[in-house]
């Protein structure tokens, strides 16, 4: 069975060496983000699935890059393509919304 | 060369040592005062296990503020790195995925305290069991019992430290194949290795029920 696992403390996220882990710099008891964020705790969702089908090898542990209430979440585009968090970690095709952009 | 091998052995169970006492001393800080037990209703919503007065101040102050969360985090580090470090050796296991996600069974676990309200409490001081949660509950049905963390926004919105709205919303939109009718939540627990049995028969009903997939979310 495959796992994924988030973490709000990084050096326990390190040591539990777990198969795959994404850490979020967030308060405990706020894994997912704030009451209420739909948007919010899809992304979150959205990155942990992604990590399940593009982890590369086991133990690797991924610092999302969100920023707790400043960060404004978008409405995942695509749920086949991996996200745009886990895919710039391991610098994989983005979601084709941010490519457009690029172009 | 066996005298400096001695040495590090000492060395190591003294500093274990100080690590217990310290534990010792932080759970008894920590967990003091619980009146346990009582659930209090709330909003239609999840309801909790009333814990200390003062264990509420201390999740809150872990959880709502800057210097808490610093504190929180060592706290945390300082009781989980010493036994993860041990628990946590050789190989890390690896079970890539053989299917889309869209074809996956997920199964939820969370160590936030959650558990359905008709079932026993988990004790706030710690308990290493775990209990089912059916993958129909709604948030009126679940109860929190954890005094480590400030509950407030979890007992608003669940989702928070048991995203269980959102997964069944996605098995609804096909982006996963389903819920696993079983999912489980774990208390608040300092000792790695009493959770062991519990950890192993969860993965063991996971393993047996044909699960693809499963995510684990913290406090």
């Amino acid at each position: 069975m495959t796992t994924v696992a988030l973490g709000l403390v990084k050096e326990v996220a390190v040591a539990a060496r777990a198969p795959r882990f994404l850490y979020l710099h967030w308060p405990f008891g706020h894994a997912l983000g704030e009451p209420g964020n739909v948007v919010q705790q899809r992304t979150v969702l959205h990155d942990m699935l992604s990590m399940a089908v593009s982890a590369p090898r086991p133990g690797l542990v991924i610092d999302l890059p969100y920023r707790w209430r400043r960060e404004k979440y978008l409405s995942v585009v695509d749920w086949e393509m991996p996200s745009q968090a886990v895919a710039s970690a391991l610098s994989l095709p983005k979601q084709s919304s941010e490519r457009s952009i690029a172009a | 060369m066996r005298a400096a091998v001695g040495r590090k052995g000492n060395h190591e169970r003294e500093r274990n040592n100080q690590v217990r006492s310290l534990y010792k001393l932080l759970g008894s800080w920590i967990t003091l005062s619980s009146t346990g037990g009582e659930i209090i209703s709330e909003h239609g919503g999840p309801v909790r296990t009333r814990a200390g007065r003062l264990n509420e101040l201390w999740a809150r102050w872990f959880t709502g503020s800057r210097v808490g969360a610093a504190v929180g985090h060592w706290a945390s580090r300082i009781i989980s790195l010493p036994q993860l470090r041990r628990l946590a050796t050789g190989e890390i296991p690896w079970t890539p995925l053989r299917k889309p996600i869209s074809d996956c069974t997920v199964v939820l676990l969370t160590t936030g305290g959650v558990h359905l309200r008709t079932d026993r409490p988990f004790n706030l001081n710690g308990d290493s069991t775990f209990r089912v949660i059916p993958k129909n509950a709604q948030p009126e049905d679940l109860a929190i019992s954890h005094q480590a963390y400030d509950r407030t926004d979890a007992l608003r919105d669940i989702n928070l430290v048991f995203p269980i709205e959102r997964l069944r919303e996605l098995e609804a939109e096909h982006v996963i194949g389903r819920l696993a009718e079983d999912n489980y939540g774990f208390g608040l627990m300092g000792s790695a290795k009493k959770l062991m049995p519990s950890i192993k028969e969860v993965a063991r009903r996971i393993s047996e029920s044909g699960v693809d997939l499963a995510l684990l979310v913290p406090a």
